[in-house]
This record gives structure tokens, C-alpha cells and sequence, in this order.
């Protein structure tokens, strides 16, 4: 498993700790939704940094009281086809306003890395073989956009405006 | 003693579509991927048949042919598919006889 | 028609770049199949039984003469030398090499057209009514919007993966000629009291195992409002649509298990949202676009046009392809005319490189330079003057697209079924084939009036089989190729859903039972202006089906 952003390998403070482990004190760690919820209080006064992992199902709005004080959400899907990934970036950063890292895990390709960024996630939970020369490309594969998303990048019809051809 | 007769004869054929290509194809004896439905290698164990499945997943996995499937094949005589479905895969679409495909070389 | 800048191009450009990317990752092993899967049928690219089947996008159904001249060569150059129009406006070719795919789309490119999101679980093609801009019914041309609709769709970030595909269809006029509530969203234009321009926003509409209607979900969505509704309509949809089971996975099955209002609340909740991330169209955009569609230079034409009246009155053949294959045009001396795909005996929508290249060549001289494809896979040259008409015929009949049958029996919808399509579970086209010779007899057809046949080769219903008058569908029982009758469907403005009369026939069969539910409309019917569809919503299904298994 490594840990990818748009430019390729990061290295990767955050350790999975499974809801029955102990963890030291000091320790950035990723705790499920559940554990994050019954033992809050000791988790951020003891841990260095506390991040969360979710699943599909997620009640976002459970979640949002814990999100300043976070320093990762992890959102895993089982396949790269589910898509719901992609909207629940989007509603983390408009809706619930989440700011630091968000990260996308699971059986991800490159090619959906792009979209990704596109709906506001900033790391990539990956296997160890992900093709880093395809991220690449993939990521630089258009200049502009036709619609307007995560990134807020200006689109094509703002673009228009002033140009003549 | 003559040996009890299986509930329902299993001789089957392995496929696969190209996928550089697309082209259906079949395996053969010789170990080669053939377009033509004749010269499949027919499988008439439930070894045999495992061989052949074991073979169509090495070569999905080589990435050499996709939508690989064992078919049954008419008993008896030259190597015919038993389905509609494969007939069409082998002989092309019923409706355009100049696109006809030939099942022998 | 709308005609690509700089950024279009460069956007085209860089897709063709990326998946060429993808295929060679694919060739060489990098991705693998699981992998590639959705990326392939994301731009239009299936396995089927023979070979690879590429599906091009023609957007709202609306090309120019160059673009079909193209769409020929790559017949030629790639393909058997046909091309195959289907019901979603696109053209899909039958043999095509992956390690090609990416040679064709930089030739697509180079015409303005593309594959994308032809198929996949993202946002299909936007499709529009083919009379758009001409029709004299409409409130405002459909394609407009369709534009607009299809830069936002294009790539969207977030709707790639959704739970299935997604499909969306505009019409400008009361006459639904896109067939709208058979549609995941279908967008009627319509005009508020205050006299300004809005859409009316159906969701959650479709065919396939589980048939719908869709049900009216906002009744005006503004211009300026319209692409945030969307986007809240389709992030609803991708967060709480079914992924656990494909048949359930559609917006119709979210819609009514929510129910229309539940749905209708979530989005109305989620909408402000989505407007204050900016996501709709700027005004000036929607200007720009629109002046692509602004009408072209047309004659002034007084009528009557005497050479068109006499050539009617010299050739029965040509008066009565008029009256089924010509539809009326907003600027007087001016029609739309059908080209039927649907030769007596032949395969609905195929059309073969030379045939394709004859009709652009129509385009450029009668009609200008414009063509369309319509839902019923036809094609129609929209601007053509009445002084040329009979010139037009003429052409067609050389190329043998002249049938006099649009909108009658053997103007047939069929997909490609078994005899291509590697999802089917029995053929569509020799049913057609069977059918259309049945009813050939133009006296016959013309009698029965009125009548759409629509042909499916599996429940998945791309041939709309729901939506036919008469709809069949193909189902494989016990290796055995059947087919089930349904009666009364309707795609129109009068949606219905067809109702299954029994058991499945026969291929040897289904044509005449098909007769025989004919003969029965014809022995039953008021009067001979009473259709088909009429005298079925009069009768119901009971006199069918004793016609068909006789009384039970």
C-alpha cells in the first residue's frame, strides 16, 4: 500500500488502527467512524493526529461536529465503480465545509485520480504497483473544463470571455 | 459392465474474442487461437474440460483474448456450437450473408 | 448548428489523447480488462459477438454534410462499409479493431465529433426532437439547451461512475417527438404566464426490465437555474441509488421507491447548495450558443409552388411519399423531409458508405448542408425547399431510401439483437425483416394507418419495445428464440406502457401474430381515422388476445 497525491509517492505520517488495537500515545492514526464516535475524547487528547475512515453509507452530518479537529477523512469504496466517492468529496468540502486532507481508498486507477481532484480529495490510498508515470499523464490530461466543480477551476464558458476564436 | 451414461453429455470447445481486435476466436489443438470454429480442440472429460478452462483464464490473465467461455458443441461429426448465440459468433450475423464467416480454413 | 472554438477543440483533442493512452495501457497489460471495462464504454467502445462495436455521439441528433461524408469514410476505412443509426441519434459501427479505436476518434475529431459518454454509467448523449429549429410547434429549439447540457455533462468530475448510465432528452415542443418520459430526466421547454422560457423537469423515467413514466418533478426550472437542478437531480441520484443489483440501479427505481415527492424534497433541499458552488450556465454563454442555432438564410418562397404541385398530381409514388415522409416547416415554401432507413425487407438504420455519402451530398444541395437522425432511426434533411422535393425523391429512390412509410407498420424500430449484440437473447432484425415484408403492400400499410412496431432483442428494450404500438420482445427459452407481444405502448406525449397479451412465439410465428392483431385493429376499428393506438385504449387488450390464443 502506498499513499499517492497528484504528483506522484507522499510520504505518509498516518497509521490504520483497527478499533480493538491500542495505539501510542503521540501517534497520528486513522480510526473507523465507530471508535471515533465512543472515544473521542481520549483519542484527541492522546494521539498526535486523529483521522477517520468511511464507507459509502456515512451520515455526513454525524460527522461534520468532529471535522475541525481532524486531520484526514479516508472514504473507502470496495470497487472502483462506486461512484459515490465522488459526491461525498464534494458534499465534505461544500456542504460541510471540511478543509484538510481528504483522502480516496480503494481499488483505484489513475484515470479516476483526475476526477477525483476534480471533487476536492488531495490523497490516494494505492497499491504499491500504481502506475506513477500513467497518475502523471493522466492528471495533466486537459487544460480546461467545461463544467465548474471541486476545484473551482474557471471553466471553458468563463474562458470564453475575451477570447475571440 | 458397460459404464453408467452421465444425465447429459458435456463436450464443449473453448472461446474468446481478441482482444487487440475483437475477432472471435477458438482454441485449437495445435495451441493457437483460430478463427474458425472447426478446428477447436474439443473437450469431452471433465478433465479435458478443466484444461480448457484453465487455459482460456491463462490466456484472459496474458491479456492475449477476452470474454472467454467454455461452450457446449453439437456431438458428433465436425465441430458445431450447440447454441444460436455461438452459432452467430461463429458463422456471423443471419442477416448479412456477405458477411458470412467460414468456420474452416 | 453549433460549431466548436478553440476550447472545444483543444478539449476533443486532448480526450482523443487520453484514450489513446488507455488503449496502448490496455494492449500492453497495464490496465486490465476489469480495469479498462468502464473506461472503454465511457467512450462508446462495446465487445460484441464478432468484433468491437463503436458507438459515435451525434449530439441532439444534428449533423452537417461533412460530418456524415466522415462518418462514411470511416465505414470504409474501418468498418464492413455500413454504419448502424440507433434510437439514442448516434451511429454505431459493427466491426471495428480496438487497436483502431484510436485512429478513428483523431479522425472524429477533426470533423467536431467524438465517442464520448456514448455509453458507460455516466451521462449519455443528450438527445433532442429531430424537427428542432424547424418545426413550427416548438417554443424554443431544443438544441440550445442540448448544448449547454452536453459541455456540462462532458467529463463531469463527479458523474462518471454513477450507479447505471444516464440519459437525458429535450424537447422544444408540446408534440414529444424525443419521447421524454422515457428518459432518466427529460426536459420539456415550456413558457410561464410572465411569458418567460423555463423547463418543465421530468425524472426518473425509462424502459428496460422495470418500465416507467416518468413523473413531473419540477414544473419550471429556470435557464439560469436549470444546470445546478440537474446536477442536484444526479448527485441525489449517485448517493442514493442502488449499486447492490444492475436492474435496480436506474433513477426509476430510486424515484418510486422514494416516491416523487420524497425525491423531489431531497432535491429541493440539496439545490441551493449546488447554485452557490456556481455551477450554472452564465448568460452569456447561453447567447453564444444560441446564435449558433439562429435560423439560416432562407429564400422567400411564395406558395403555392407550381412545379411541386405538379409533380403530386404527375406521380402518385411521389404524393404519397410527401404525405407520410415530409413534415411541415415554420418558414412557408419549405418541409423537413424523413429518409426512411427502412427499405421493404431491409435492416432498420443501416446504411452502407456509399448510401451515407449520397445523402450528405442531398444535405449539401437541397437541404443546407444540415441533417438529423431521429429516435425511430431515420434521417432527415430539415431544410428542404417544396420546388426541390420532387428532385429529392428522385435521389432517394436511386439509393433505394424512398419508401413512402414513415410512421407506418414497417417503419420498424429493431436493435441489432443476436445477430450483433453480445447482451441479446434472440435476433431483432429478421423479425423486422419478416414484418416489414408482410405489411410491404404501401396500399396496406396505408390502410392500416398510423401503427409503430418496435422490436427488441432483450429486456434491456433498446429496440423500446415498451413504447411500440405493437412492441415484441425477444427472450431465449431453453436455447429457443421466442417472442412476446405487447400492446399499446406509447413513446409520445401520451406516454403508456405496452401491456404483455401472453406467451411468447415463434420466430416462424411472431409474424403472424403480428397479422393477426392488425386484422384485428382493422375489424374493430370506428372508423379508418381511428388508429391503432386509439382503438386499443378504446378496447383494451381482451379482443387481441383472444385474437392471439383464442378464448380462454
Amino acid at each position: 500500500m502506498a499513499v499517492v497525491d497528484r504528483q506522484g509517492p507522499i510520504a505518509d505520517k498516518w497509521t490504520h488502527v483497527a478499533d480493538d488495537a491500542p495505539m501510542a500515545a503521540g501517534q497520528s492514526v486513522i480510526v473507523s467512524f465507530a471508535r471515533l464516535k465512543n472515544e473521542h475524547n481520549s483519542l484527541f487528547s492522546a494521539a498526535g493526529a486523529v483521522g477517520v475512515e468511511i464507507g459509502g453509507d456515512a451520515n455526513l452530518d454525524e460527522l461534520e461536529p468532529f471535522l475541525p479537529r481532524l486531520g484526514v477523512v479516508v472514504i473507502r469504496m470496495n470497487t472502483m465503480r462506486d461512484g459515490r466517492l465522488f459526491s461525498l468529496g464534494r458534499l465534505l468540502r461544500d456542504r460541510h465545509k471540511y478543509t484538510a486532507d481528504m483522502r480516496a481508498a480503494g481499488d483505484l486507477i489513475p484515470d479516476q485520480v483526475l476526477f477525483l481532484l476534480r471533487c476536492g480529495f488531495t490523497s490516494f490510498e494505492v497499491k504499491d504497483n500504481f502506475p506513477i508515470d500513467s497518475l502523471k499523464r493522466s492528471v495533466a490530461a486537459y487544460t480546461n473544463w467545461y463544467q465548474r466543480a471541486g476545484d473551482r477551476a474557471a471553466r471553458v464558458a468563463e474562458l470564453r470571455q475575451g477570447s475571440t476564436s | 459392465m458397460a459404464q453408467a451414461k452421465p444425465a447429459k453429455a458435456e463436450i464443449k470447445i473453448l472461446t474468446a474474442n481478441r482482444l487487440r481486435n475483437g475477432e472471435t476466436v477458438y482454441y485449437t489443438a495445435a495451441g493457437e487461437w483460430s478463427p474458425y470454429v472447426t478446428q477447436a480442440k474439443v473437450a469431452a472429460t471433465p478433465e479435458e474440460i478443466e484444461a480448457l478452462t484453465k487455459i482460456g483464464a491463462a490466456a484472459y490473465a496474458a491479456n492475449l483474448v477476452v470474454d472467454v467461455a467454455v461452450i457446449d458443441i453439437v456431438p458428433g461429426g465436425e465441430v458445431k456450437p450447440a447454441h444460436i448465440r455461438e452459432i452467430i459468433r461463429a458463422t456471423g450475423p443471419t442477416v448479412r450473408s456477405d458477411l458470412n464467416k467460414s468456420v474452416a480454413p | 448548428m453549433y460549431i466548436y472554438d478553440k476550447f472545444d477543440h483543444a478539449i476533443t483533442q486532448e480526450r482523443v489523447n487520453e484514450f489513446s493512452q488507455q488503449v496502448a495501457r490496455r494492449l500492453v497489460g497495464e490496465l486490465s480488462e476489469e480495469q479498462f471495462r468502464p473506461l472503454r464504454l465511457m467512450n462508446g467502445l462495446y465487445l460484441q459477438l464478432h468484433a468491437y462495436m463503436l458507438r459515435v455521439a451525434i449530439p441532439y441528433g444534428t449533423l452537417s454534410s461533412k460530418q456524415m461524408h466522415k462518418l462514411a469514410d470511416i465505414a470504409k476505412k474501418y468498418d464492413r462499409d455500413y454504419g448502424h443509426f440507433t434510437t439514442r441519434q448516434n451511429i454505431q459501427y459493427n466491426w471495428i479493431k480496438l487497436e483502431q479505436v484510436p485512429e478513428i476518434l483523431a479522425e472524429l475529431a477533426s470533423v467536431e465529433m467524438h465517442a464520448n459518454q456514448t455509453s458507460g454509467n455516466c451521462i449519455r448523449n443528450v438527445t433532442a426532437d429531430q424537427f428542432a429549429g424547424v418545426a413550427g410547434d416548438e417554443v424554443e429549439d431544443p438544441r440550445i439547451i442540448s448544448e449547454v447540457i452536453r459541455q456540462w455533462s462532458t467529463f463531469h468530475p463527479e458523474f462518471s461512475f454513477l450507479p447505471r448510465k444516464f440519459k437525458i432528452a429535450v424537447t422544444g415542443a408540446v408534440k414529444d417527438r424525443a419521447a421524454i418520459q422515457y428518459h432518466d430526466i427529460g426536459i420539456q421547454i415550456v413558457k410561464n404566464d410572465a411569458g418567460e422560457i423555463g423547463y418543465a423537469v421530468y425524472v426518473g423515467g425509462g424502459m428496460g426490465r422495470t418500465p416507467v413514466v416518468a413523473p413531473l418533478i419540477n414544473p419550471f426550472v429556470r435557464r439560469e437555474d436549470l444546470l445546478s437542478y440537474l446536477e442536484t437531480c444526479l448527485r441525489v441520484y449517485n448517493l442514493h441509488g442502488r449499486r447492490d443489483n444492475i436492474y435496480k440501479a436506474r433513477i426509476k427505481i430510486l424515484v418510486r421507491d422514494l416516491g416523487p415527492d420524497e425525491y423531489r424534497r431531497q432535491v429541493d433541499e440539496m439545490w441551493p447548495m449546488t447554485k452557490a458552488a456556481g455551477v450554472d450556465v452564465p448568460a452569456g454563454e447561453v447567447a453564444r450558443i444560441e446564435a449558433f442555432f439562429a435560423p439560416p438564410a432562407y429564400e422567400k418562397v411564395s406558395e403555392p409552388v407550381a412545379a411541386y404541385a405538379d409533380a403530386k398530381a404527375k406521380n402518385p409514388a411521389f404524393a404519397r411519399w410527401i404525405q407520410t415522409n415530409l413534415h411541415p416547416h415554420k418558414v412557408p415554401g419549405y418541409g423537413a423531409v424523413t429518409i426512411s432507413l427502412k427499405p421493404i425487407g431491409g435492416i432498420p438504420g443501416d446504411a452502407s458508405s456509399a448510401q451515407m455519402h449520397a445523402i450528405a451530398d442531398l444535405a449539401d444541395k437541397y437541404s443546407l448542408g444540415e441533417l438529423r437522425v431521429t429516435h425511430v432511426q431515420n434521417l432527415v434533411l430539415p431544410n428542404v425547399k417544396q420546388a426541390d422535393l420532387f428532385a429529392v425523391y428522385q435521389e432517394l429512390v436511386k439509393i433505394g431510401f424512398a419508401d413512402a412509410n414513415i410512421g407506418l407498420a414497417s417503419d420498424i424500430i429493431a436493435c441489432p439483437g443476436l445477430d450483433y449484440c453480445a447482451l441479446a437473447n434472440a435476433r431483432s432484425i429478421p423479425v423486422a425483416q419478416d414484418l416489414s415484408k408482410r405489411f410491404g403492400s404501401l396500399d396496406r400499410q396505408h390502410e392500416i394507418g398510423p401503427l409503430q412496431i418496435k422490436i427488441s432483442g432483450c429486456i434491456n428494450a433498446c429496440g423500446h419495445h415498451h413504447a411500440g404500438h405493437i412492441g415484441i420482445l425477444g427472450v431465449d427459452k431453453a436455447g429457443q428464440e421466442l417472442y412476446q407481444i405487447t400492446l399499446g405502448g406509447a413513446g409520445d406525449e401520451k406516454a403508456s406502457i405496452g401491456q404483455l397479451m401472453g406467451p411468447g412465439f415463434t420466430g416462424e410465428d411472431i409474424g403472424g401474430a403480428v397479422e393477426k392483431v392488425v386484422n384485428t385493429y382493422l375489424g374493430l376499428r370506428q372508423s379508418p381515422t381511428e388508429t391503432f393506438i386509439e382503438a386499443y385504449r378504446r378496447v383494451g387488450p381482451a379482443p387481441f388476445k383472444e385474437s392471439l390464443y383464442g378464448r380462454r
